[in-house]
């Protein structure tokens, strides 16, 4: 995070530096670097921490990775950060949404991202593998389950909230 | 892995040092001349933040990504492999295990066999509007074919 915001001092010492031409660098600093992977016509958010991420009509029973944004204040900066999930319909028809942050060291798992384990995720930095439900396999390296983000369904439109630690967490 | 506090308290653990084993240096070439190609180089430096800062978001745990090596773009190449060449071999003392360079700048192919880390270097729009659906598919491709080529260096 910070490494975005040392570029964007970088940048702003340039545009004072640079009277005249800076203006071109200012542009559209900050927001481009994070909204980029997102659909902006998923952004209303309805209440207070939920976001509208997806139709349900998007969502099968196979995992599907949905991204948007979200708004954050944090101490010196406000900045929209990007947010994704795998998502799908588990048996009883429920939505189930997990973080694709490997409880190991933070990369993103991939649904069938080994093809010696077409039914997991899998984690392409140190081989880390979780089971459909998020659960993590033993003997690889992630020891907690996937965080699962709250979840609210309203008519047709999946909300998204905080991430939590995992029901069998 | 970022070059923050945060971050860098969570590297130091002995267990997370060992499995963070590539380095990622973006490369990017700045000229303060106000020529035709100004603009280019001002949109080509945000998508290699954005470029940097999404690999690292994906491969947190695996890779750190330096903050960016600037130079002129009309520095002598010679002068900069040199340069990197010393940021290489202090990685891999450190331990890294690869050292990985990510560019626009097409010049690092011609030197590529001199430095002993790999380019990924990658073609990109000249211009545009970063908040364009259209930026932000081509974007998004690059950054999963950018994603599987890392991954074969694995
Ligand atoms: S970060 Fe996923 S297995 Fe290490």
């Amino acid at each position: 995070m910070s490494e975005k915001r040392n570029q964007v001092s970088r940048r702003q010492f340039l545009n004072y530096t640079l009277t005249g031409v800076g203006g071109f660098m200012a542009a559209g600093m900050l927001a481009p670097m994070v909204r980029f992977a997102i659909d902006p016509v998923l952004k209303t958010s309805a209440q207070s921490d939920m976001v509208a991420v997806a139709d349900l009509s998007e969502i099968s029973d196979e995992p599907t990775r949905i991204d948007w944004t979200i708004d954050q204040v944090d101490g010196w900066y406000e900045s929209e950060v990007p947010k994704s999930a795998w998502v799908y319909k588990d048996e009883n028809d429920d939505i189930i949404a997990l973080s694709p942050v490997c409880k190991h060291l933070g990369c993103f798992v991939n649904w069938q991202g080994d093809e010696s384990h077409p039914d997991q995720f899998y984690c392409p930095c140190h081989d880390g593998r979780y089971y459909k439900s998020g659960v993590n396999v033993p003997n690889t390296p992630p020891e907690e389950p996937l965080d699962e983000f709250e979840v609210r369904i309203d008519g047709q439109t999946l909300y998204l909230g905080q991430t939590k630690p995992h029901r069998e967490a | 892995m970022q070059w923050n506090n945060k971050d860098l308290e969570q590297y130091i653990d002995e267990k997370v040092i060992e499995y963070v084993d590539t380095l990622l240096i973006p490369l990017m070439p700045i000229s303060l001349k106000n020529d035709k190609n100004l603009i280019k180089r001002a949109f080509q430096a945000e998508l290699l933040s954005i470029f940097g800062n999404e690999l690292e978001r994906q491969f947190k745990g695996r890779m750190f990504l330096m903050p960016i090596y600037h130079y002129l773009s009309t520095a002598d190449k010679q002068l900069e492999v040199t340069r990197l060449n010393e940021w290489v071999e202090d990685a891999l003392t450190n331990p890294f295990k690869h050292v990985l360079f990510l560019t626009l700048d097409s010049d690092w192919k011609k030197v590529e066999a001199q430095l002993q880390g790999e380019v990924l270097w990658f073609p990109s729009m000249q211009s545009g509007d970063l908040q364009s659906d259209e930026t932000k598919g081509m974007v998004k491709d690059q950054i999963s074919q950018l994603t599987d080529l890392i991954k074969t260096y694995w």
